[in-house]
């Protein structure tokens, strides 16, 4: 036992020694922090829906990537073959590699939680303890996953290839560099099957504000531990203490063995119906923030004809984000759009004219539903969201009249959690879906933007 | 039963690798305090052998105990025991040589401080060096002082100076010489036959996985089919048919400006030869003895040169 804690805190110590290490242990993370918050941003504050993904594919890299590439660069060198010698059972060297890792992915996931506030102002996550849990859970299932490829890989370069099998699909399909919600149907269920959505589940879970916790997440976490722990034996029982030792005979069967439970995870996920992905699953709490902002109770029983210029004028408009920038976009003209976009634009502005949900009896869910079209080519950063904005704003101006249209306005601003959204806007021919939270953040935002031109301010 | 002061009793131990039989039914016991030699070419099976020999593979027949104790039924016990010097070992690059043995003694009950280990192998100046920055000669003494952490009483040293300069060859062999004070057993392998014949108090010659010929290295020659050699040069050099009539001479050749002439007892031939070239009034101006070496035995038995040492 004694030996083994010293092979845990030696593996510690050799780590924080390897520059090469350290990049990818702690720069990496970095960099895919700032990446995510300078793409995500479609929640107020940044990267409050991405946290999951980011904390998943920090533990990906360190368990995929990290830990085999240090068992097999260990291996090569003959330094395992000295270890056989020792009087140490296999399963605690195992063990005390994947612990070591463990603190390594933790300290960098920690460190992406710390810088995430102070750049962004990113809270920390809503249930510290059932996050941990989560984040256990998680590292068990990727760890055991990194010890399989580290068994396969007969060199340091092919730890690459099979990490990059099974970095990838998560990243592009899993839920994990791609939220899930917007990808379609069929990728949603495939990615079932994948271990990645089953983390991101379970991390923001116990990270998201007013987000359920871990209560909500027991089959993911249940799905992580059998991912894990088939991971764990197959690896262990494919283990190689030398670089000349050839694969045992029976590796293939224990691969198979591994998968076969991502598969029954996914299969009982499917036949539960956990698969699909509901408007009502999407996260909520922040409707709950935006309300706080408002001046006014969401519960208000109050129509928008009784609106006051008084409440109107009360609104203000020193926060809104720049028309030109990246959040809630609008084009100053569509003169200056290419040509193709200018065609595409026209034939959205075509489409709004006979859209249903743009010819509603109610005109505040009409507007509304203007709104979140806008917030829907917002948040799925399309190449042509500020001129749909401009388009959008432009049509509520045709379809309202002024007067009526302050009103509205207002209203919508003053009741964020009123009426429904929409989330997706096939219709207008794109594709994908948004939160209910984004989509009503959008809504108020396009809301305050077009009041502040009606208004001439 | 095994004899109880027997450190190692491998019998009729054999290792196959498909159709090849990399050890082939040997057998051998090394004595407490004996260094114990494998001697054989490469691919001789003498790796494949210490490895079974330590449980790293796994023999397909045959046995092995350490102090009396099966190696299959209680490896632990038996790596308790043993110390070991692999081949192509190396360790993490960062470690440093304190931290290695402090790491390796952690898995023991009675480590050997490794201060006590540093100052042995003249490594306390570099106790806090990375591995990495330390020269070959140094590594190996590294390695020596890992096998030594659990003072065993037994040691494997598989071709432990291999590619060493001889000035660091020699300091482990100091090293190995003090094993046998101290009362420790040393199997040692290596392709070094004057490094064999200086260390070893037995060996074993081992060719195609078999062991071709076993004993003190002064019993190997003298089983050796090999004679005693005489390089005469004279004044006037010699027929060499004629000396080959001398009696006691069982050949004779010219070899250069000498004649080389074979014998099995070199005494009675000298006498011969000095009688041969007065009665010719010719003078001798050298004359070389050079009795069978341990290469000889090796060169009869596998066919192979051994390397120099």
């Amino acid at each position: 036992m004694n030996g083994i804690l010293h092979h845990l805190l030696l593996t510690l110590r050799l780590n924080f020694r390897a520059r090469q290490a350290l990049v990818y242990g702690y720069l990496v993370p970095i960099f895919f922090l700032l990446a995510f918050g300078s793409v995500f941003h479609s929640s107020v504050p940044p990267l409050l829906h991405e946290m999951g993904q980011l904390v998943t594919i920090t533990i990906l890299g360190g368990a995929c990537f990290g830990m085999p590439t240090g068992m097999v660069s260990e291996r090569e060198r003959g330094v395992w073959r000295r270890y056989r010698l020792l009087p140490a059972s296999t399963a605690g060297l195992i063990v005390s590699a994947m612990v070591a890792r463990y603190i390594i992915i933790l300290l960098a996931v920690l460190m992406q939680f710390g810088l995430a506030w102070c750049l962004y102002r990113t809270p920390f996550p809503a249930h510290p303890l059932g996050e941990l849990v989560a984040f256990s859970a998680v590292c068990f299932a990727f760890l055991g996953m990194g010890l399989i490829i580290a068994m396969l890989a007969g060199a340091v370069p092919a730890v690459q290839a099979l990490g990059q099998a099974i970095f990838l699909p998560m990243i592009m399909i899993g839920g994990v560099g791609v939220p899930l919600r917007t990808l379609p149907p069929w990728v949603q269920h495939l990615a079932g099957f994948l271990p990645g959505r089953y983390a991101v589940e379970a991390l923001d879970a116990c990270y998201l504000p007013g987000g359920p916790g871990l209560e909500d997440s027991k089959f993911a976490l249940a799905a992580l531990l059998v991912i894990g722990i088939a991971a764990c034996i197959a690896g262990s029982r494919m283990f190689r203490w030398d670089s000349g030792q050839k694969l045992p005979r029976g590796a293939i069967p224990w691969i198979v063995f591994a998968l076969a439970a991502w598969a029954a995870v996914g299969l009982v996920a499917e036949r539960t119906g956990r698969l699909a992905v509901p408007i009502d699953a999407q996260p909520r709490p922040p409707v709950a923030a935006i309300a706080r902002q408002s001046p006014t109770a969401i519960a208000s029983a109050k129509r928008w004809q009784d609106v006051t210029p008084a409440e109107t004028a009360a609104i203000t408009f020193d926060d809104l984000p720049r028309d030109d920038g990246t959040i809630a976009p609008v084009s100053r003209s569509l003169d200056d759009l290419p040509a193709a976009s200018k065609t595409r634009v026209a034939g959205i502005r075509h489409l709004l004219d006979n859209w249903p949900p743009a010819r509603q009896g109610d005109v505040v869910q009409r507007v509304r539903n203007l709104l979140c079209a806008a917030g829907v080519f917002d948040v799925l950063e399309d190449p042509d969201e500020g001129a749909v904005g401009y388009v959008i704003l432009d049509t509520i101006r045709r379809q309202v009249p002024g007067e009526d249209l302050e009103k509205v306005l207002t209203y919508i601003i003053e009741t964020p959690a009123g009426g429904t959204v929409l989330t997706s806007v096939p219709g207008l021919g794109i594709q994908g879906q948004i939160t209910e939270e984004a989509a009503r953040e959008r809504s108020v935002m396009y809301a305050t933007k077009l009041l502040k031109r009606v208004l001439g301010k | 039963m095994h004899p109880p002061e027997s450190s190692l009793a491998v019998r009729d131990l054999v290792k196959t690798y498909g159709s090849i039989r990399a050890v082939d039914s040997v057998s051998f016991v090394i004595a407490p305090g004996e260094i114990f030699g494998l001697l054989g070419p490469n691919g001789a099976g003498k790796t494949s052998l210490v490895e079974c020999a330590l449980g790293l593979r796994l023999p397909d027949s045959g046995s092995v105990r350490v102090a009396g104790i099966d190696a299959r039924a209680d490896p632990d016990e038996i790596k308790r025991r043993v110390g070991a010097v692999l081949q192509s070992i190396a360790l993490q690059d960062a470690i440093t040589p304190r931290e290695a043995l402090e790491l390796f003694g952690a898995f023991y009950p009675r480590p050997i401080p490794a201060i006590r280990l540093l100052e042995r192998f003249m490594l306390v100046d570099k106790a806090d060096a990375r591995f990495e920055t330390l020269s070959g000669g140094q590594r190996q003494r590294l390695a020596l002082a890992l096998a030594f952490v659990n003072d065993p009483s037994l040691l494997f040293l598989d071709e432990p100076t291999s590619g060493l300069d001889p000035q660091v060859r020699r300091e482990l062999h100091d090293a190995i010489r003090q094993c046998r004070a101290e009362g420790r057993s040393v199997l040692l392998t290596t392709h070094y036959i004057e490094e064999a014949e200086a260390l070893c108090d037995r060996i074993a010659i081992l060719h195609r996985g078999r062991i071709a010929a076993a004993g003190t290295p002064g019993e190997l020659i003298a089983r050796s089919a090999s004679h005693t050699r005489l390089i005469v040069r004279a004044a006037q050099p010699p027929d060499p048919a004629s000396l080959a009539r001398l009696p006691g001479v069982i050949a004779a050749a010219q070899t250069g400006g000498a004649v080389s002439l074979e014998t099995r007892e070199s005494g009675p031939v000298i006498i011969e030869l000095a009688g041969y070239l007065a009665r010719t009034g010719n003078e001798l101006l050298d004359l070389q003895v050079r009795k069978p070496s341990l290469e000889d035995v090796f060169i009869e038995l596998t066919g192979a040169a051994g390397e120099p040492s």
